[in-house]
């Protein structure tokens, strides 16, 4: 008891932070990005009616989805090169055990989305010549879109806390810098409360912004 | 492939049992902690007391935008300096990701509440039921039934969020494997063996939960009938 607070130590170091801070954003953006776009062919591909594409991407999803992201960038990190003839650094593991993962997850997603589409929609697109593509395009995927709008932006949250897993690989992303920080000044408790206030801040109005999502368009996570 | 070195990797391999125990040990003491905490959350949240209300909402929503690792972090090097305690690597964990999943669990337990009929409170008040015996006798049973899945959903994360406790040196079956991978300089054998180990027992949970769930919904199949 009785200790004292000083962010002052933390805050000198702003620059290393804002460092990890953009370090985070960028492998945010990327697996972001990469994650829920190839989520949404990985959904269709789920959705596809030729088991050609289907099963294999059910393996895919079923194995994502069920072993730990840690494992699945820890694996990339240092048992990948073995198979590969070149380096794998802690971004690229990192970036891709989070987009695989966000692949799998969003994938049902989408394929959820996708589904509760009513089947008439389809067989009223293929009345009036549309194929199976436009269909998706013009007709199923921009009403899909409003009921994945919310457990999408979940997935976005997850994504972003995710991003502090590179760490453990030593990507110097923000949690990283915080235990540099931690490390030489000895203070544990501002570094680290720092980066709890840091993600907090940033994604307490996204949270908000889910709960009246799921109130206009329903409940769908 | 076949060089003596695999035959006594794969004997390596029970090197790892006891971490998996150790997995299944910190995610069984977090569910226990975990759950009970998240119900109270959530009734919190629900309640008419406001400075209670605001609390609630407040620990829900800071334990679930921040990430894990920065708690468990928090709570391994950060508290034992504030407060005068003794922290392993085991607490640590615990503590952890009780907090966190509490307030996933809340959430849980909120939407579970909530999806009953309001009708099913004014009947009961009706009756002469206070608020917490309509909860304990009306309300919560129906809404558990319908919380099972979003419940194993939520366990089976939390399972494999566990493995985070490997940076704190906490023996669970990812630092065992490092442990292993760095020993024997067979990563990509070791760190393929630990996925499949995961995969195995998650699917397994996730099978299991998906036949309670089945025999739950055939149970109030039958009895709305």
């Amino acid at each position: 008891m009785g200790y004292q607070w000083d962010f002052a130590t933390v805050l000198s170091y702003w620059d290393v932070l804002l460092g990890g801070g953009l370090a985070t954003l960028r492998l945010f953006a990327v697996t972001v990005t990469l994650g829920l776009g190839g989520g949404l062919v990985m959904g269709m591909l789920r959705h596809a009616g030729s088991p050609v594409l289907r099963y294999p991407a059910t393996a895919f999803v079923e194995l994502f989805r069920n072993t730990p992201v840690l494992v699945q960038i820890i694996w990339f990190y240092f048992a990948l090169p073995v198979l590969v003839p070149f380096d794998i650094s802690p971004f690229l593991a990192s970036a891709m055990g989070i987009t695989l993962n966000t692949i799998a997850f969003s994938s049902e997603i989408f394929r959820g989305g996708i589904q509760s589409m009513e089947r008439g929609q389809w067989e009223a697109a293929k009345a009036i010549g549309m194929n199976h593509a436009q269909t998706m395009r013009r007709i199923i995927l921009p009403q899909a879109i409003k009921r994945m709008l919310a457990p999408l932006t979940n997935r976005g949250i997850e994504v972003f806390k995710m991003s502090t897993l590179a760490s453990i690989v030593s990507y110097p992303e923000v949690l990283n810098q915080a235990k540099l920080i931690a490390s030489m000044e000895y203070n544990p408790i501002e570094s680290y409360t720092t980066v709890a206030i840091i993600f907090f801040v940033v994604l307490f109005p996204i949270v908000q912004a889910t709960y009246v999502l799921e109130r206009r368009f329903g409940k769908s996570d | 492939m076949s060089d003596p070195g695999l035959l006594r990797l794969i004997a390596d391999l029970g090197f790892l049992l006891p971490g998996l125990l150790n997995t299944l040990k910190v995610t069984g003491m977090a569910l226990l902690f975990g759950v009970p905490i998240g119900l109270l959350l959530a009734l919190g949240r629900l309640g008419g007391i406001r400075p209670l209300r605001v609390v609630c909402a407040f620990v829900i929503e800071f334990f679930r935008t921040t990430p894990p690792l920065v708690q468990l972090f928090w709570f391994f090097f950060a508290l034992p300096i504030l407060i005068n305690v003794e922290m392993t690597p085991f607490i640590a964990s615990v503590v952890t990701f009780s907090i966190q999943s509490s307030a996933f669990f809340a959430e849980v337990f909120r939407g579970g509440i909530n999806s009953i009929d309001k009708g099913q409170w004014e009947a009961s008040k009706a009756i002469g039921m206070t608020r917490g015996q309509t909860l304990r006798r009306i309300i919560l049973p129906q809404a558990v039934a319908r919380m099972i899945p979003a419940f194993a959903e939520r366990s089976i994360e939390l399972l494999k969020t566990t493995t985070l406790v490997s940076t704190v040196s906490f023996a669970d079956l990812m630092f065992r494997a490092n442990d292993l991978a760095q020993r024997t300089f067979r990563p990509l054998e070791v760190y393929s063996a630990v996925a499949l180990i995961y995969f195995t027992v998650i699917l397994l949970f996730s099978q299991g939960a998906g036949a309670v769930e089945r025999r739950l919904a055939r149970g109030s199949d039958t009895m709305a009938r």
